[in-house]
Formats: C-alpha cells, sequence, structure tokens
C-alpha cells in the first residue's frame, strides 16, 4: 500500500529578486541571478519545487585584508591585492556573484576615497560578467558617501548595496531607487526588526522585489542556533502571508566563521583539533550548510574550497529524488 | 465653469468662485481666518464650518459625528463647492468640543446620596458636658465618655495619653462645651472602641468643613485632593511630581536605592516632603489649616506603599516578587508622618501583588468595572502600566513598566500637565509647521503627555520621522536639526516660549516614548492572549492616568499606544486611583469594596516567558510592526 506523505500548503510565497542586470536591461552582466520565489520550507520538494537555488557569493575586498586570517590570504595569494583579478579567481572557484567589501582605509591609513571605491566596483565589474554585491566599511558615514558615488557610477547594473540598518538606511536606499538598484537590508537577530526595516525601506518608496535581507547569524558554536530560529520564524511568517517578510535572505557565514578561534589559529590549540585549514574551512561549510537549511538565498563565503563544497552540497540538496 | 456665490453669516462680503473650488479657498478668498493645523488634509478636524444653505461635495468627515454632520458641519479643506452656499464659521472653542476623538477625563461628583452619617466613619460631634460640682466629682475622662454615649451615641471611647493630657485644659477652656471627632469604626478592626481623634473646646459650628484627603502616591506623579467629608465635595485638587523621582525613574530602581545605606529612609522623607508641601497647597487654596485634616486615604503601587512606611520592599524585586504586606492596618497622621491632624486616621488601601497595587484596586472601584457586565479593558498608564481586564464576574490584571515618559519624565522638554504645558500639537505636512495648545494660554514651557502623544504621531504621519521612530534629518528644514543629544525637532521656538529656550523633541525622548508605548500594548495584549479573549471582544477601553486632563484617542490609536477600535468605545477616566481614594474616603462600603477587588483579581505575571518579550519588541513601531493591528492607521496612511 502506498503512503500517503502529507504536505503542507503555503498561503505565501517569497518575492523574487534579480541581481545583476545584462545589456538588455541597462547593465552589462551576462546572466542574472534570481533568488527567492519560495512556497515552502527550503527543499521540501515534494510540497513544491524550489524555483531557485540558493547561490554562493565570495567575498572579496578593494584592497589586500590584513586582518583575514593567513589561510586565506594564502590560498588567494596575489589575486588578494587586486579586486579585479580577486573578482576572476572567484569566477573561477565557481561563485554564482560578488561580495565587494570595501575597506574603511586605504593601505597608508588614510580614509578610503569615492574615486578608490568607485574604481575598485568598476574593476570588479569589468573584470568579470558576475552580478555583484557591493558593502559599505560599515560605518554610517563612510557607507554614504562611498555607496552613493558607487550607485551613481554604475547605475542600471543591478547591484545590491549595502548593508541598510534602521539607523542608517535613507541615504542607501534613495541612491539604489535614483540607479536602478537592490539593497541589503541588516537587522541584528530578531525577526520583527527585520520586519520594521523592510518596513521603513519599502515607505521610501523602494519596491520590495529590490530588498534582500540579512537577519545576521553566528557562527557554529558562536549562536547560530538563534540565528537559524530567527531565519527560520522569517521564513514561516514570509509563507503564512506576511508580506513585509516575503523577502529572501541573504547572511555571512564567511565573515562568522572566519572570526572564530578555530578558523582562526593554527598553533597554541589543542592537538585534537586537527588540521588547522581543514577545521577551518569545515567551520565554515558547516556554517553555511546549515544557514542554507534554515532558508538562506545568499551564503557569502571566502574560502574557495568552502565554495566547492556548498555548491556541491546545494547540488545535491536540490535533486530531486526520483521518488517524488 | 458655472460660478457659485458663498455668503457668510458673520457679513463678511460674499465671494464668488467656480464650482470644484475648495471651500477653504473661497473662505480664505473672503479674507475669514480659518484654521488648518494639519494644513488642509483632513486630519485635525480644525476646520469645521456649517453649511446653512445650499450643498457641498465632502470628500472627509473625518472626526465629525453623524450628529454634526446632519446638522450640516463639513470640513471645509474636505469640501468641494458645488453650487452658491450660505456657510457659518463657528468659534474655535465650539468646534474643538464637537471633535469626537479628544476624551477629556469626567468631572468628579460627589457620589449620589451622599451622606456621612451612614457611611462615614470618621464623625464630628459637639457636646455639652455639665460641669462638676462638689456633688458631681466624676472625673474629666468618664465626664467625657458619658457625654459622648447620651450625646453623641458612642459606646466605648479611646484616646491617646497626649489627648488625656490635654483633656482637662480643652474641657475647662471651653467652659464644659466641646467638639469631639471620632474614628467610629476601622475596617481591620470591627466591633473595637471608637478611636478619639481630636477634642477643641468650644461648638465648631456645622457647617466648618470636616476636612480629609485622598492622596495617590504615583512613581512619577502624587496627586492629593482636599475633600470636605461632610459634604463630599473635592475643594482643592493639587499634585506635583514625586520627590523621590532623582533617586530612580521606576520602581524597581527606587527599590535598590532603598536598600543602600539609609536609602529607605532618605526616600520616605522624599516623599513625605512632597506629600506635605501638595497638602500645604492644598490648604492653603482654602483657607485651612493642614492639622485639621483628620482622615486620609492613600493609594498608590506596592512600591509606593512600602516606602511610604519605610517597609522593607526588596522582596518586590526578587523572585518569586512578594510584598511585605498588601493589606495594611489602619495607622495615624503622626505614625506615617503626614503633618495632618497627628491622631488622623490614615488607611492605606489594599493591593494584590507585587507589581499590582492599590493603585489598581482603587482604579478598579472608581471606573467602575467591578459593577459592569461589558467586558472591559481597563488600561492605568502610569509609570508602572498596569491592565486590568474583566467585568463583574472575572478580573484579570498583569503590570509592565513603562516608565515616567508619558507623565513628562524621562523627556528633555516634558513637564506635568499643568500650566503652561503644550497639550496638543499639530504638524502641517506640507509646511512642517506646528500648531500648538498651551494650557492656561501662556507662553508654553513644555510638553506633556498628551502633545508628546500627539507629537510622535505627527512626526510619522508627515514624516518627519519614520515609524521606527527616527527623525528624518534629511529633511533640509530649520525645525529638524541636529542637537546637543542628536537629531531633533523644534516644537516652539525660543521667542515664543516662557522661558526663553527653544522646545524641543529629540530622538532619545522618542525612543523613550516609543518604550513606554511599546511597554503598555504588549503588557494588555499578552493579557488579553493569555485569558484567550481577543481584544475586539472588549465592549469598552477605559483610560486612566495622570498624565493630564485630555487624551487624543485617534493620535494613541495611531502611534499603537491604544488597541485599534472605533473611539467611542474609549472612556477616559484621568487618575483612577486618586477616584478610588476618594471613594474610599468617603464611604467606608466602598472601602470594603475595594478590598473584595483585590481578593477578587487573578494576577499574571508577564516575566514567566519571553511572550511580552516578543510582544514588546513586535510594538516598538508606529504604530505596531503587525500592521494588519492596525487597519485603521493603515487605512489613513494610505489615504
Amino acid at each position: 500500500m502506498a503512503v500517503e506523505i502529507p504536505k503542507d500548503s503555503w498561503a505565501g510565497s517569497v518575492r523574487v529578486v534579480t541581481l545583476g542586470a545584462t545589456p538588455a536591461d541597462g547593465g552589462t552582466r551576462s546572466h542574472t541571478i534570481m533568488i527567492g520565489g519560495q512556497n515552502t520550507l527550503p527543499f521540501m520538494h515534494f510540497e513544491k519545487s524550489t524555483p531557485h537555488r540558493p547561490v554562493i557569493a565570495v567575498e572579496i575586498k578593494d584592497r589586500r585584508p590584513e586582518d583575514w586570517s593567513g589561510l586565506l590570504l594564502e590560498i588567494w595569494g596575489d589575486a588578494a591585492n587586486d579586486p579585479a583579478t580577486w573578482a576572476k579567481q572567484a569566477e573561477v572557484a565557481s561563485a554564482d556573484l560578488l561580495v565587494l567589501a570595501l575597506t574603511l582605509t586605504a593601505a597608508d591609513g588614510s580614509p578610503t576615497t569615492p574615486s578608490m571605491a568607485v574604481g575598485a566596483v568598476k574593476a570588479a565589474l569589468a573584470a568579470t560578467k558576475l552580478p555583484l554585491i557591493v558593502l559599505g566599511p560599515g560605518q554610517a558615514d563612510a557607507d554614504n558617501e562611498l555607496l552613493v558615488p558607487v550607485a551613481e557610477a554604475t547605475k542600471g547594473e543591478r547591484l545590491a548595496l549595502g548593508l541598510c540598518e534602521d539607523k542608517n538606511y535613507r541615504t542607501i536606499v534613495a541612491a539604489a531607487m535614483a540607479n536602478d538598484h537592490c539593497v541589503v537590508a541588516r537587522t541584528p537577530m530578531d525577526v520583527n526588526l527585520a520586519k520594521q526595516l523592510n518596513i521603513l525601506i519599502h515607505d521610501m518608496g523602494l519596491p520590495l522585489d529590490r530588498i534582500v535581507m540579512d537577519p545576521t547569524t553566528g557562527a557554529l558554536g558562536y549562536g547560530i542556533e538563534y540565528g537559524y530560529s530567527v531565519m527560520e520564524r522569517l521564513r514561516l511568517a514570509a509563507l503564512q502571508g506576511d508580506a513585509m517578510t516575503q523577502l529572501p535572505m541573504m547572511v555571512t557565514p564567511g565573515f562568522e566563521a572566519w572570526k572564530t578561534k578555530e578558523s582562526k589559529f593554527g598553533q597554541d590549540v589543542p592537538e585534537t583539533w586537527g588540521k588547522w585549514e581543514e577545521r577551518a574551512i569545515n567551520w565554515e561549510t558547516l556554517t553555511a550548510m546549515t544557514l542554507v537549511e534554515s532558508g538562506a538565498d545568499v551564503v557569502v563565503l571566502r574560502h574557495p574550497e568552502s565554495v566547492r563544497r556548498v555548491h556541491q552540497a546545494i547540488t545535491d540538496l536540490m535533486t530531486v529524488p526520483e521518488t517524488v | 465653469m458655472a460660478e457659485h456665490i458663498i455668503t457668510f453669516e458673520n457679513n463678511k462680503p460674499p465671494v464668488t468662485v467656480a464650482t470644484g473650488t475648495l471651500l477653504a479657498e473661497a473662505i480664505q478668498q473672503a479674507t475669514v481666518s480659518l484654521n488648518q493645523p494639519c494644513g488642509g488634509q483632513g486630519r485635525c478636524g480644525r476646520c469645521a464650518v456649517r453649511v446653512t444653505d445650499g450643498t457641498v461635495r465632502s470628500r472627509s468627515t473625518l472626526r465629525l459625528s453623524a450628529e454634526d454632520v446632519a446638522a450640516g458641519y463639513v470640513l471645509a479643506c474636505q469640501a468641494v463647492v458645488e453650487s452658491d452656499a450660505a456657510i457659518s464659521i463657528p468659534p474655535q472653542e465650539k468646534i474643538e468640543r464637537l471633535l469626537t476623538t479628544d476624551l477629556v477625563s469626567a468631572e468628579v461628583e460627589v457620589p449620589a446620596g451622599y451622606d456621612p452619617h451612614k457611611v462615614q466613619n470618621v464623625r464630628r460631634v459637639t457636646l455639652t458636658l455639665p460641669p462638676p460640682t462638689m456633688d458631681d466629682q466624676t472625673d474629666d475622662w468618664n465626664r467625657l465618655l458619658t457625654a459622648l454615649r447620651q450625646q453623641a451615641d458612642f459606646g466605648t471611647v479611646q484616646a491617646s495619653l497626649d489627648q488625656i493630657q490635654g483633656l482637662g485644659g480643652v474641657l475647662r477652656e471651653g467652659d464644659w462645651r466641646v467638639t469631639a471627632t471620632l474614628d467610629a469604626e476601622r475596617w481591620d478592626c470591627p466591633g473595637c472602641p471608637a478611636r478619639l481623634i481630636d477634642l477643641k473646646p468650644g461648638h465648631t459650628p456645622v457647617e466648618t468643613p470636616l476636612w480629609g484627603i485622598a492622596v495617590d502616591i504615583g512613581t512619577t506623579t502624587v496627586t492629593l485632593w482636599l475633600v470636605d467629608l461632610l459634604t463630599g465635595k473635592v475643594l482643592a485638587q493639587v499634585a506635583e511630581y514625586n520627590g523621590q523621582i532623582t533617586r530612580g525613574e521606576d520602581v524597581i530602581s527606587r527599590v535598590i536605592y532603598a536598600g543602600k545605606n539609609n536609602g529607605a529612609a532618605e526616600l520616605r522623607d522624599l516623599v513625605l516632603t512632597t506629600i506635605n508641601a501638595l497638602l500645604e497647597t492644598a490648604c492653603k487654596r482654602v483657607q485651612a489649616q493642614p492639622c485639621d485634616v483628620v482622615k486620609a486615604v492613600v493609594s498608590g503601587n506596592s512600591v509606593m506603599m512600602h516606602l511610604l512606611l519605610n517597609i522593607r520592599a526588596d522582596s518586590i524585586r526578587l523572585s518569586p516578587f512578594v510584598t511585605a504586606i498588601n493589606d495594611i492596618p489602619t495607622l495615624t497622621g503622626r505614625e506615617v508622618g503626614f503633618n495632618t491632624h497627628p491622631a488622623a486616621t490614615v488607611d492605606c488601601l489594599p493591593g494584590v501583588a507585587s507589581y499590582v497595587g492599590a493603585d489598581i484596586t482603587a482604579g478598579v472601584l472608581s471606573s467602575g468595572l467591578i459593577d459592569t457586565e461589558a467586558v472591559t479593558l481597563f488600561i492605568d498608564m502610569g509609570t508602572n502600566g498596569e491592565t486590568v481586564l474583566g467585568n463583574r464576574d472575572w478580573l484579570v490584571t498583569c503590570a509592565c513598566s513603562a516608565g515616567p515618559a508619558f507623565e513628562g519624565g524621562g523627556v528633555l522638554d516634558g513637564m506635568r500637565a499643568t500650566k503652561g504645558a503644550i497639550e496638543e500639537v499639530w504638524i502641517n505636512g506640507a509646511t512642517f509647521e506646528p500648531t500648538f495648545r498651551v494650557i492656561g494660554g501662556v507662553k508654553p514651557r513644555g510638553l506633556c503627555g498628551s502633545a508628546l502623544i500627539a507629537l510622535l504621531a505627527e512626526m510619522a504621519l508627515t514624516g518627519v520621522m519614520d515609524k521606527g521612530g527616527h527623525i528624518n534629518t534629511h529633511r533640509d528644514h530649520p525645525r529638524i536639526r541636529d542637537g546637543e543629544h542628536g537629531p531633533e525637532y523644534v516644537v516652539a521656538w525660543a521667542n515664543e516660549t516662557a522661558h526663553n529656550r527653544d522646545i524641543v523633541i529629540t530622538n532619545v525622548d522618542i525612543d523613550n516614548l516609543i518604550r513606554a508605548k511599546a511597554a503598555i500594548y504588549a503588557g494588555f495584549s499578552v493579557l488579553a492572549e493569555r485569558v484567550g479573549v481577543p481584544l475586539e471582544m472588549a465592549e469598552q477601553v477605559l483610560i486612566g492616568g495622570s498624565f493630564g486632563k485630555y487624551i487624543n484617542v485617534e493620535k494613541a490609536v495611531e502611534i499603537g499606544l491604544l488597541p485599534d477600535m472605533p473611539w467611542e468605545n474609549f472612556h477616559f477616566l484621568g487618575n483612577t486611583s486618586v477616584r478610588g481614594a476618594y471613594l474610599a474616603l468617603l464611604d467606608r462600603e466602598a472601602r470594603a469594596r475595594v478590598k473584595a477587588s483585590a481578593a477578587r483579581m487573578t494576577y499574571i505575571e508577564l516575566s514567566a516567558d519571553n511572550i511580552f518579550y516578543d510582544a514588546f519588541t513586535s510594538a516598538l513601531f508606529l504604530p505596531h510592526t503587525d500592521l494588519s493591528r492596525f487597519p485603521s492607521v493603515q487605512a489613513a496612511v494610505v489615504s
């Protein structure tokens, strides 16, 4: 006798956000990336098909990030000295898209100027045909000063600009609206705060299908359970029909995993921890995969081997078993 | 296009305008001044006029009652001329009375049929004693007792040593004619002898008031009513900030302070200083002496009650959160430290739990909740925001710390609702210029609770700030600026104010206000959820609080402080705690009912799980993160 699998049916679905624009739409990308669109929980293929698979963004910087783990600087080598080369290498590592994170200061300690930021972004765009997410240095004034000229210089490319936060979102949103870009809205691990920021951004007139939320996460062993639960609740709210949570989610497991002591340090650690590089890659991979399971649409990674493994794992998860 | 003649009742020259002209424009053409604080958006209702002849097409009559609309009232900014018409422009005060959303607290009325001989336990009697003679060598005390028994029907009577020490002098000074004041019956000692409060030489005229006070000790505001116990009339009402504020803004920080070296004694002195100063002010107004006050009934939350009496309050703060005493026995003025008559009866009303005190039991009595059949939500918007849900058959209650913001505390230019306080604000959506009304019609000194509620709503509606409460500094406007405390909005310029300083509302103030309103909203919504009664099932919402005489319900709903319900369901009762104390002061039956209501309330502890916290964070938004809870606000924003 056939076993009937109970199926949930949801009232709502996640909006589709398109990142990047082809020449036909005023950009220069070879293809666009669509994220979102689910109307069931992740990988429940027997309920509904998943319209767009979760994607991997590789994080690159506008200049060599001296504070990054030695393992990362070693694997990227000289490519990390130059955003264009780095972007190309990331494409080779099978990134679906890129995150270019701007640094607060230049190598000599002086503040990063708008022209430097625009230069780095244009170089990354020219080097590959992948869609691009640009993040400011993370200080309100600097973000606004750098992201506005970047948005203007790349009008029509449909970048995602971030990070919008509840105390600093207006300038970035206005720049995105005026130049046909999307935004990334970050809130500190709370369903209500995520929803509130979406409302505020939407109130300014930016359509909901140009907002990606970053609900913030923690690395494996550093609060990932809480991040997981917030993302799962956001997704459940979206599926239940709450319009202001029906947005795709981007999270930064690479950033989180690589700041843990397990990933950062290879010396003076217990022998039972095993090989440093393997441990660090496992940390990033497991963090990312956990978040993919909770509903992440974009995971931002740093190590090419993690990219390879997560890519493979997503492909496996997306394979619909024949029995279904 | 057709032209129409608009005539005015007040002899202003008529004007001729085209079909479709806004009535407000026609009126301005006639150089008649018309108030439009909201900038002609149909929000404030201040441009209401009456069409006495002809027709206009009215787009919106928001804020006018059906009766007014039937009587021909329209909003000039929302009405379009379609024919010749005659217009009558009412005076502004009359318009304000028309508006359906401004709720003014009810006047105090002496309970119907108040008869002190039946329901008042404190009595004053005049006695004429036979002087002692060689044939009648009865002692002074027994002579007085005999007179009390024979002339006033008192059985046994108790007196203190100092009263007995003074007895002989008083009797002889009055030439054996005296006036005695006694407490005939104590709730905590039924059948006990009556207690002598005061003995004066001579016969006090019957019309001389017998003074009592009702006191509400709020965490932020202390209110005192001076009452003639013979007529029941409230002859003076005074209020002042609680002197303890400087030692902590909420009950928890007060308890912590009291636990420090000498802190408890200091807090007791501070609140006594406040109360005794209020007593003196009230007495001066009616040419009475504080020492003539013979009865006091005190209401207040449990912490305030403990601190007044210097009873250890630590256990209120620590799990499992118990008070030292909920039901305080009858005390005297001297014991408590009031500058009333030293032997005055002081009755502290009973509470339910650590965070639901006498202020709420008194409120349940005075609001009528205890008698009503209708399921009622009673919200006391005090610093310690308490909520009661229920009716005469069942009552559940909870408390959440809202902070003093709606009483003007923790707000840079906040003040109590007294003369000089801005009590109402409108912001023009096009120019961002405010229009405000000041209590007493003088130059303003600050913002009281109702103005703060209005400001929050207006700033959000006009885009001066976003729904998260962040002032939009991107707007290039002189009133929106970066101040000492971050972004701020200037409500009144220095040259318009009484103290020649700008009156502003800062982002920090706004954060405090949003937290306060979120705590109150989360409190009653979680309470309703716990009981399984949807908020919509509440047939009426009673609002208590000492933030002013008035509240604009529409604005309070717009900011998500009150639930989105039809405006007519709301009733603003003012300070329900002092009203309850007043009723208990007059009537021992009312006093007994306060005690009975305390026994019937079920207290729900909000800190037991994280449901409250979730509800709180989702309410930290204007009006609420869950917009579906505020359909009328959403509709207003969309329109």
